[in-house]
């Protein structure tokens, strides 16, 4: 697993390339609690180049969610997102929690 | 029948589903099925790893993978202590988000995802998870 961020306006990108599963996601938790921690707390996260997605991926995500919904401030969202992997969302529920856009430019947009 | 034993750890998972999808692909799976048997795989990996052998590397994981008339049969064998995934409730998804348990969601996804989930346990060979998917398309 690799990942690419850079820093926008209103944002910070994640582009996640490969794998996140119980091995690759706690290498990505300490990245987002480092972002949280400085602004802006928006995070748009491109998962183009995601193979595949493990529940605790998913969970490391909804995590971070819910610390943006605690203190009110920030959000995720998601774009680029592969059908399988969206379906792993859906499947749990999980997508209602979070914006999805097709692309990282309409996901900027969406600020 | 290919089978293969693979260190219990999370570094495994990578290569454990590089083997199931190469089967998967070999017996005609669509995508969507490869992708389904690749995650109940790896979500009955993480689960060995966590809950039976309660860490990373205190013994091995056995794939076996075997085709069916119309399917795939993958079962894994660990030596942990016993554990059914049968007995993990099922998640909360429908409370508010600061309600909800975090367990569970990996088990969640295998019942979702296969057709058939079958936990047995015997003192002498330990746990055994079978993991069935037919082909639908």
């Amino acid at each position: 697993m690799k990942f690419n961020i850079t820093t926008h306006p209103l944002c910070y990108l994640i582009e996640i390339e490969g794998r996140i599963d119980s091995y690759t996601a706690p290498k990505i938790e300490p990245v987002l609690n480092d972002l949280f921690n400085k602004e802006p707390m928006n995070i748009v996260i491109d998962l183009e180049k995601t193979i595949y997605l493990s529940s605790s991926g998913i969970l490391l995500f909804v995590k971070a969610q819910e610390r943006c919904i605690n203190i009110g401030k920030g959000k995720i969202i998601f774009c680029s997102v592969p059908k399988f992997i969206y379906y792993s969302f859906s499947l749990s529920g999980f997508d209602k929690l979070f914006t999805f856009c097709k692309n990282h430019t309409i996901a900027m947009q969406s600020l | 029948m290919k089978s293969r034993t693979f260190p219990g750890n999370f570094r495994s998972l990578e290569p454990i589903s590089d083997f199931v999808i190469q089967k998967a692909q070999q017996l005609g799976f669509s995508p969507q099925e490869i992708y389904a048997i690749q995650t109940a795989v790896d979500e009955a990996c993480s689960n060995i790893i966590d809950h039976a052998y309660e860490g990373e590397n205190k013994g091995d994981i056995q794939i076996k993978v075997i085709e069916l008339d119309n399917g795939l049969k993958v079962t894994l064998h660990d030596f942990g202590k016993p554990f059914d995934p049968g007995d993990i409730d099922e998640p909360d998804l429908i409370s508010p988000l600061e309600m909800r348990k975090e367990r569970g969601l990996g088990i969640f996804f295998i019942r979702q995802l296969m057709d058939k989930v079958i936990f047995k346990f015997t003192p002498s060979n330990g746990n055994e998870l079978t993991l069935i998917k037919y082909k639908r398309d």
